[in-house]
């Protein structure tokens, strides 16, 4: 087997080509390397690209191999992409931060993984480029084709960076998750909340939910009732419902029942909303 | 009501001045020094591994290894009907080192194989071709007992593999005589100790020496009494050389003797040393984990409080083979009832195979099992009768003189004591509004006598060398507890030396006395007694040896001899002299401890230890009432283990069986699937984290006791015993209602609070 640390984007992509399907992207690795180990491996967290973190007219770009420690204590993210952060500093455990990537976390398409989720909340796009040069931006959501399973051929294709718009005055975002202990632990339900909020009145509102279905899912229907409401006691309780309504759910042995877990679907989702709401009103001072 | 408090904050109880020696070999693990049995190879090594049954209960019809044997680099293969062993174990004799005509488990050993490397001994196993013919299982042991539930062992009827029925003073004149009756049925699951390095052994066959097993046991004599049996070996032919243990707690106290009878019977046949090592998988599917239960109980009160009796019914799920199963039903269906005076208890207890992992034994044999029940039980009959829970509990809890309903003597006691502690601390008088609250006690015993009737104690040699350093020779192991540090600070102490001029070995069975083992909360009361004897004898010897030679009375101070005359004499010269005058001979102490007054008659009725251990915990918790979730916020740990002789280690028993008792409690359990295990790793199954861990406050009630050394007892085993009982109390109080069924996760306390039907 080979490993080659990649010093550009175009060796990245040579050496898949090479590879001809035998040779796959690696990143942290914290993932992958409990699975069995393809012939070739091509590590792309050296690469500037894939480690940027920057806001650039309107947007923030994240490097897609930024680790889940870099991202939760960026002061850019941390101000402006606060449900990202949230998402990121509860993930496994430290040594498990410091390496794994939020790349990782979409491609690696676990149906509840924190940083997805909370990408799916900002309304995050992935920039993939693909051997022969393509490139394509694609909503995080529309990236996973079955339960661990990621449309993203990693053999022919890389995330280069995760782009979305920062929570400016009047917007805020949230994470919260529910799991069996407090680290090293996979959510039951985990749930991410963006919101916009004009006079008062929710504006624009992304809620999502997971693990729902493959992807992290957007409570389309919740959302739409939430419109041109305040955020107050009675649409908390309102999203509460509805949130537990919209979605159906597994439940497993080693997790929880889907009684509980839809419960749980209700107070997460309703809850990331609040502390969403909270920022974006918030001394004037976004996505505080 | 009022508590009696202590002069001082109850806090100063752990800060005895002198006691926080820091023994040196903690510094060769924290610097990463220490080889662990995983760490260690040797010349010419091979690489064992076991092929497992994937089904619950099947009949092996044909096993062919020619594929395996003629794979390239594999030196040996065996299978059960080769073999021609006769059935071992621990408690009931009902295992062979591999299957021959049955597998009963999912994980069961049915052949083995040894290979120049890990990975051709892995395909050799896969090579291997074994025909089965499934036959119907049994998972819960209730059904087990049912008449026509599938059998798994023809000499077992019934899949009994144990039972005991018990009555001891009149349980039914307690009812019927009661103001209150209070019953409850409890379930725990199978806990695995989960210790951090999974169990190895190399098996080395030499021709001369016999078999030396290079593996880390909390009783290695125990081990290698089977293993030699096991082999047909004369004992004096099978040893235990121990490398430094990645974590024991019980459950390496027999380990798993499958891996070391495989081991050694690998080495015979291939002549070449065998390592097997576990995967987490394998210990977690083909390990030993403490039996499930389940626990009916009443409690007959009185209105004021008073215990009246104790009726209860008892099955434990043993798996599929018996291990350690047996005992720890035992201690599990009565060691509880000594805590308080009850005066008329009556117990069924049934042990009942099942298709599942066979058991083991793991921290507090089971006491802390009953502990859940007996402890939720006494604070629902205080809530009935409206009375506060630590009063009930002082009312009744065992005191100093008394005779237990077991025949247990209690002799120096500071359970009321610890009680009064932990509440005052925790805040019992002034609770914080929301917050849930629970107390529970624990008695466990220093060394039991029901291991073997016939040795009761310990033995140790105490040695000087040329050098004037000491040397200790003891069977006890120390595998993280502080046992050696301990022993060093008694020795020290006896014979008026540094602790750091001691080293304690313990590892090869060839050279150390024999031990019952780390086990029973022994080491310190029992072992430690040993160690003190064998300093004191040293000692006498050494003044001996000083007067000869310099033809006056000696005394001696900071390791200094000095006689009347004012001569001062090394140890090293009083070492030397001997040395000459015996030709080569080490002046050697020796320490002989037989406690003499212990014992039981036939129905187990008696004073089975030499001392008991008391403890009570109080635990403070916070409900989040949407989701059912509990956070412990703060645990304090009252502990009477009479004068502690390191403060140091004594808290780190604490932390540790704080940490064992909140996994127990909120987190851990095996789940079964249709027999198989479902949360076979560390990521499913939930140990605590330290984000998961309490404040946890330990105190120390020290009260002298006059059996063990300079007034000491045990701490190990009886730190898991009160917490889960605490924390149950604690979270019924914060939620109105009582989880009975072991993890208390989140979801079934909403559960409960919500009033749903249970549902998986």
């Amino acid at each position: 087997m080979s490993y080659l640390i990649a010093s550009s984007l175009d060796e990245v992509l040579t050496s898949l080509r090479d590879g001809s399907g035998k040779a796959r992207v690696v990143a942290g690795g914290t993932d992958l390397y409990l699975q069995d180990l393809p012939y070739g491996l091509v590590d792309l967290s050296c690469l500037k690209e894939t480690t940027v973190i920057e806001q650039e007219d309107d947007l923030i770009s994240l490097g897609s191999a930024v680790t889940h420690t870099a991202a939760a204590s960026s002061p850019l993210v941390l101000s402006r992409a606060r449900a990202l952060a949230e998402g990121c500093e509860v993930i496994g455990s430290p040594q498990i931060r410091n390496i794994g990537t939020i790349g990782g976390n979409v491609v690696n398409a676990a149906p509840a993984a924190d940083a997805a989720v909370a990408l799916v909340g900002l309304g995050a796009e992935a920039v993939i480029i693909d051997i022969e040069g393509n490139i394509r931006q694609e909503a995080v959501e529309n990236l996973y084709w079955e339960y661990n399973r990621s449309l993203i051929d990693s053999t022919r294709e890389v995330m280069i960076s995760l782009q979305f718009k920062p929570c400016m005055d009047g917007e805020g975002s949230a994470f919260t998750r529910f799991a069996a202990r407090r680290a090293l632990a996979l959510p039951m339900v985990n749930a991410a909340a963006r919101v916009k909020l004009e006079n008062g009145l929710v504006k624009e509102i992304r809620l999502v939910a997971a693990p729902v279905n493959p992807a992290p899912t957007r409570l389309v229907k919740t959302e739409e009732l939430v419109i041109g409401k305040p955020v107050n006691d009675q649409t908390i309780s309102m999203v509460e419902r509805s949130a537990a309504e919209e979605v159906e759910v597994r439940g497993s042995l080693l997790r929880c029942s889907a009684r509980y877990r839809l419960h749980l679907v209700g107070v997460l989702v309703s809850r990331a909303l609040k502390t969403a709401a909270d920022r974006a009103m918030g001394q004037g001072k976004a996505g505080e | 009501m009022t508590l009696k408090t202590p002069e001082k904050s109850t806090r100063r109880y752990g800060k005895a001045e002198g006691t926080d020696y820091q023994s040196p070999e903690v510094w060769s693990k924290v610097t990463g020094k220490a080889v662990y049995g995983i760490d260690h190879a040797m010349p010419g090594m091979l690489h064992g591994k076991i092929l497992r049954s994937p089904y619950p209960h099947a009949r092996i019809k044909k096993v062919d290894t020619t594929a395996a044997e003629a794979l390239p680099g594999v030196r040996a293969v065996l299978t059960g009907t080769e073999l021609e062993s006769k059935p071992f174990g621990i408690a009931v004799e009902d295992e062979l080192p591999l299957a021959v005509d049955k597998v009963r488990y999912i994980g069961d050993e049915v052949a083995a194989v040894a290979a120049v490397d890990l990975q051709t001994a892995e395909r050799a196993i896969k090579a291997i071709k074994v025909e089965y013919e499934e036959l119907p299982a049994v998972y819960d042991p209730a059904e087990a007992l049912q008449e026509g539930a599938p059998q798994l062992h023809d000499n077992f009827p019934g899949n009994v593999a144990w039972e005991r029925e018990l009555e001891r003073g009149s349980s039914s004149a307690a009812f019927a005589g009661a103001d209150v009756v209070v019953e409850e049925s409890f379930t725990i699951p199978a806990i695995h100790p989960a210790y951090l390095e999974p169990i190895s052994c190399i098996a080395v066959d030499d021709p001369y020496t016999g078999i030396t097993l290079h593996t880390a046991l909390q009783s290695p004599d125990a081990v290698r009494k089977i293993v030699a049996g096991a082999l047909n070996y004369p004992l004096s032919k099978v040893h235990v050389n121990g490398p430094v243990m990645g974590g024991g707690f019980g459950g390496r106290v027999y380990g798993n003797l499958k891996v070391y009878i495989l081991s050694a019977m690998l080495a015979i046949k291939s002549g070449r040393p065998v390592k097997i090592q576990l995967t987490r998988e394998e210990e977690f599917t083909a390990g030993r984990p403490m039996i499930a239960a389940a626990i009916k109980m009443k409690m007959a009160v009185k209105s004021d409080g008073t215990i009246l009796g104790r009726e209860a019914d008892i099955i434990t799920d043993n798996g599929a083979y018996s291990g350690q199963a047996p005992w720890v039903s035992k201690t599990l269906s009565e060691r509880n009832d000594s805590v308080y005076r009850i005066p008329g208890i009556k117990t069924r207890v049934r042990l009942a195979y099942t298709n599942k992992i066979p058991t083991g034994q793991y921290r507090a044999y089971g006491n802390q099992v009953a502990n859940f029940a007996t402890e939720s039980l006494i604070d629902m009959a205080a809530k009935k009768l409206g009375l506060d829970p630590l009063e009930m509990r002082l009312k009744n809890c065992v005191r100093e003189g008394d005779i237990t309903v077991h025949g247990l003597q209690v002799g120096k006691c500071g359970l009321s004591e610890c009680l009064q502690a932990a509440a005052r601390e925790i805040g019992w008088d002034h609770k914080k509004a929301g917050h849930g609250y629970g107390l529970s006690v624990a008695i466990h015993a220093n060394g039991s006598l029901v291991f073997d009737k016939n040795f009761r104690g310990a033995s140790a040699l105490a040695r000087l060398e040329l050098d004037g350093r000491i040397t200790l020779f003891t069977g006890e192991q120390d595998y993280g507890q502080g046992t050696h540090g301990a022993f060093a600070q008694i020795a020290a102490k006896a014979l008026d030396v540094r602790p750091a001029q001691i080293t304690v070995e313990s590892k090869e069975t060839k050279t150390a006395p024999f031990s019952t083992g780390a086990l029973a909360m022994r080491q310190t009361t029992v072992g430690g007694k040993a160690i003190q004897l064998a300093a004191e004898d040293l000692r006498e010897k050494i003044f001996k040896a000083a007067a000869e030679l310099t033809g006056e009375p000696v005394t001696m101070k900071n390791s200094v001899l000095n006689t009347m005359s004012g001569r001062t004499l090394e140890l090293g010269e009083i070492a030397y002299h001997y040395h000459n005058n015996t030709s080569g001979l080490n002046l050697t102490g020796e320490g002989k401890f037989v406690p003499e007054e212990s014992d039981y008659d036939e129905s187990g009725y008696g004073n089975i230890s030499v001392a008991y251990s008391f403890a009570a915990h109080a635990v403070e918790l916070e409900l989040d009432k949407t989701t059912g979730a509990i956070t412990v916020n703060r645990l304090v740990a009252a502990h009477d283990s009479g004068r502690i002789v390191n403060h140091l280690t004594a808290r780190g028993q604490v932390y540790g069986g704080v940490a064992q008792g909140i996994g127990m409690s909120c987190f851990e359990g095996c789940l079964f699937d249709e027999g198989r295990m479902a949360n076979a790793t560390l990521a499913d199954y939930k140990i605590p984290t330290a984000l998961d861990l309490p404040e946890i406050d330990p105190l120390f009630i020290e009260i002298e006791d006059p059996v063990g050394p300079y007034g000491s007892k045990g701490l190990g085993e009886i730190v898991m015993v009160p917490v889960i009982g605490a924390v149950a109390n604690a979270a019924a109080d914060a939620a109105g209602v009582r989880i009975t069924d072991l993890p208390l996760t989140a979801e079934k306390i909403y559960q409960a609070m919500a009033g749903w039907e249970c549902e998986q």
